[in-house]
């Protein structure tokens, strides 16, 4: 008899210990997030950047217990860079996947598309990349929401650099597609304000090559031919990395105007060019890794750098810093329940590799730090660094709520 | 004066670079009848095995030798075991096809090499600069401008003169009668688009001290290939010349003269061209 209950009480155990995890796990099935970056093509370095920084924010905060007890699913998606097929994939993530949060985007075209239709998906966005200014301006939303800086931010710390320097003429080369044109619209706008004397040369003597460009001489020439004091530089990408190559050895760098590239402190930029990157140039970059010193900054170096091999890129802190982001406002709103974390989102303030960063609660832009610096070299460090390097807080660049035309509906 | 001239410049180096491109595709079409899409991978693929060849031996000379004859290899198999089986069927098929030996291309470079952007060095003896009206001008560049005539003039020379070039003009005019008269057709086709590839891996290694290397950069010259050999004459090589020269002075000269309105010349030209003259400048009467 005692056997028996004996053996029964083991059987009990034993089942017990079957479905009690079990049952465990079904109440704390993972948390999902879904990523969408430009995964192939000619950009699809930056999506790889992005990607690691995901996987090793979710790694990290897997091994430290998840968000609420509960582990975090990461999927992810490639934009190829286009509205449409981002648009598709974001749906998917959203009825298929069924995601807690949506990440991602490295193209303005994909944001400014992608934004609207989140009205019908019903999930917060967290944009790590894409700087168009409408997507927390004309197009804002209750679901999007945007850590990085924005094209706004960036190009008034541009402003503040070019009001600096002895250049009163400036013309400007960017992507032909809206990215391009409203940092030119924007860098005029606030380098009047600040310095009122300023010209700037006619659109006939502007320069926006399609983004399919790979030979940029005509533009060179053509740049170089209007005589400016100062150029504005909005390229990106391998776009970029050519550009800087041709006009090197056309004598554009020869110091004889003022060059200011938004976007040159990217290290996918900077780890293809190396040498070839001309000293002394001021660019600038959403995250330096060597912007700050604070233990939350050294870890993420540190990690990233022996996960790797690489330096984390502004699009590795992006996405990394997004999902600390969305751990941060679920752990205020004790829940996953979409609503309930946008609506904890909105005033979110948490400390990131970066800095800290605050979101607004009326049109979803972070505050956060523009990193600029001139390009040069130092002995440490494979890639160009940047030496002097100036850091721009938030509350100064960032234009007040009132100039961004977000017109927020509940 | 000095516009003009570094117009001219630059508008030759990238005209010459797209005429290699194109010599390859118009080839290719005039010879096999098929439209390659895949040709803009074998560009990229020419690019990525000089830069492969010059980690292992630091020479940019040996990775432009070497590279594009890989290419060929590779283009040996592609028509052998694959392009040869759809030659009888619909063209949309010669499309398809080709067109996913670009993607699977394009994803194979992207697993072999990452998607990070890589830069190739130009030799010692081009990478340098020579004055020009107070600036400096590449003289890679003038490099271009030189071995794209070159190269043409000896496919023109092996094509109009040669006992082998003639075989392949008289494949190309009438198939039935070559065979009949015992050429051996089909090892001649899969020459020719081994030459074909051979010439897109060229140009590929040529651009590469130019361009950065990156996953589809084949992509992006395709288009304006097919916009040379369309306006040339498709299978024609001297049409080829005259296009690509066309193509990239009106886009060096419109950049700098037409502002925006630059970017719609190519296309304009080509409507021009397909409206006025169908076959192209140099195209036979279909």
């Amino acid at each position: 008899m005692k056997r028996l209950r004996g053996a029964l009480c083991a059987a009990v155990l034993v089942i017990l210990a079957i479905s009690l995890p079990a049952s465990a796990a079904a109440a704390t099935a993972p948390i999902k997030l879904g990523f969408v970056y430009i995964m192939s093509g000619p950009f699809a370095t930056y999506g790889q950047f992005a990607k690691q920084g995901a996987e090793m924010a979710v790694d990290e905060i897997n091994r430290e217990g998840g968000i609420l007890g509960r582990q975090l699913e990461a999927n992810f998606e490639d934009s190829t860079g286009k509205p449409d097929v981002g648009i598709r994939v974001f749906r998917k993530l959203v009825f298929q996947e069924a995601v807690d949060c949506l990440i991602g985007l490295d193209s303005s075209g994909v944001a400014n598309a992608v934004v609207p239709a989140l009205l019908q998906m019903k999930t917060p966005l967290i944009i790590t990349h894409a700087a168009t200014p409408d997507v927390t301006g004309s197009l804002c939303n209750r679901y999007a929401f945007r850590i990085s800086l924005n094209l706004d931010q960036n190009v008034k710390a541009a402003a503040l650099i070019a009001a600096e320097t002895k250049a009163d003429t400036w013309t400007t080369i960017g992507p032909d597609y809206a990215f391009g044109h409203q940092s030119w619209e924007y860098f005029q706008k606030y380098l009047k304000q600040i310095k009122p004397a300023v010209r700037f040369l006619p659109e006939a003597q502007t320069a926006f090559p399609p983004a399919k460009t790979t030979d940029f001489s005509a533009y060179i020439t053509k740049l170089m031919q209007a005589k400016p004091q100062g150029v504005l530089i909005s390229l990106w990408g391998g776009n970029l990395i050519d550009f800087v190559r041709q006009a090197d050895q056309m004598g554009f760098f020869s110091g004889e105007f003022e060059v200011l590239m938004t976007l040159g402190g990217a290290v996918e930029v900077l780890d293809a060019l190396r040498d070839k990157m001309p000293k002394g140039i001021w660019v600038g970059t959403r995250y330096w890794f060597l912007a700050n010193d604070t233990d939350r900054n050294q870890r993420f170096l540190n990690d990233y750098y022996s996960r790797y091999g690489q330096y984390p890129s502004y699009n590795a802190h992006g996405a990394y810093g997004a999902v600390y982001t969305y751990k941060a406002a679920v752990e205020k709103a004790a829940t996953v329940d979409k609503e309930t974390v946008i609506t904890a989102l909105e005033g979110l303030s948490l400390e990131l590799p970066v800095g800290p960063i605050t979101i607004r609660a009326e049109d979803h832009q972070a505050l956060t730090d523009a990193c600029w610096g001139k390009t040069s070299a130092d002995p440490a460090y494979p890639i160009p660094i940047l030496k002097p390097m100036r850091v721009f807080p938030g509350a100064e660049i960032t234009p007040p709520v009132t100039e961004t035309g977000c017109q927020m509906t509940p | 004066m000095e516009t003009l001239a570094i117009n001219m410049l630059n508008g030759l180096s990238w005209g010459m670079l797209l005429f290699l491109i194109s010599m390859g595709l118009t080839t290719v079409f005039g010879v096999l009848g098929v439209l390659n899409f895949a040709h803009g991978a074998l560009f990229m693929l020419g690019a990525y095995l000089c830069m492969q060849i010059m980690r292992i031996v630091p020479s940019f000379w040996l990775g432009l030798a070497l590279g594009p004859l890989l290419v060929a290899a590779l283009g040996v198999v592609v028509e052998r075991f694959l392009l040869r089986r759809v030659y009888a069927r619909d063209v949309s098929f010669q499309l398809l096809l080709t067109f996913a030996i670009l993607l699977v291309l394009d994803d194979a470079v992207r697993l072999l090499w990452g998607p990070a952007y890589h830069v190739v060095e130009a030799p010692p003896l081009l990478a340098g600069v020579f004055p020009l009206f107070g600036h400096t001008y590449p003289v890679y560049r003038l490099f271009l401008i030189v071995v794209g005539p070159l190269v043409g003039l000896g496919l023109w020379f092996f094509f109009q003169f040669t006992r082998w070039g003639r075989i392949v003009r008289a494949a190309a005019l009438d198939r039935e009668m070559a065979e009949g008269i015992g050429v051996r057709v089909p090892l001649l086709f899969t020459a020719v688009f081994a030459l074909g590839a051979w010439l897109a891996a060229l140009g590929g290694a040529l651009a590469a001290p130019q361009q950065s290397l990156a996953p589809s950069m084949g992509d992006r010259i395709i288009i304006e290939s097919f916009i040379v050999v369309v306006i040339g004459g498709l299978g024609s090589f001297p049409g080829a010349f005259v296009g690509a020269l066309f193509l990239g002075l009106l886009e060096s000269f419109g950049t700098v003269f037409a502002g925006q309105a630059q970017m719609a010349l190519p296309y304009l030209l080509l409507a021009v061209v397909l409206l006025v003259r169908p076959r192209g400048f140099f195209g036979r009467e279909a």
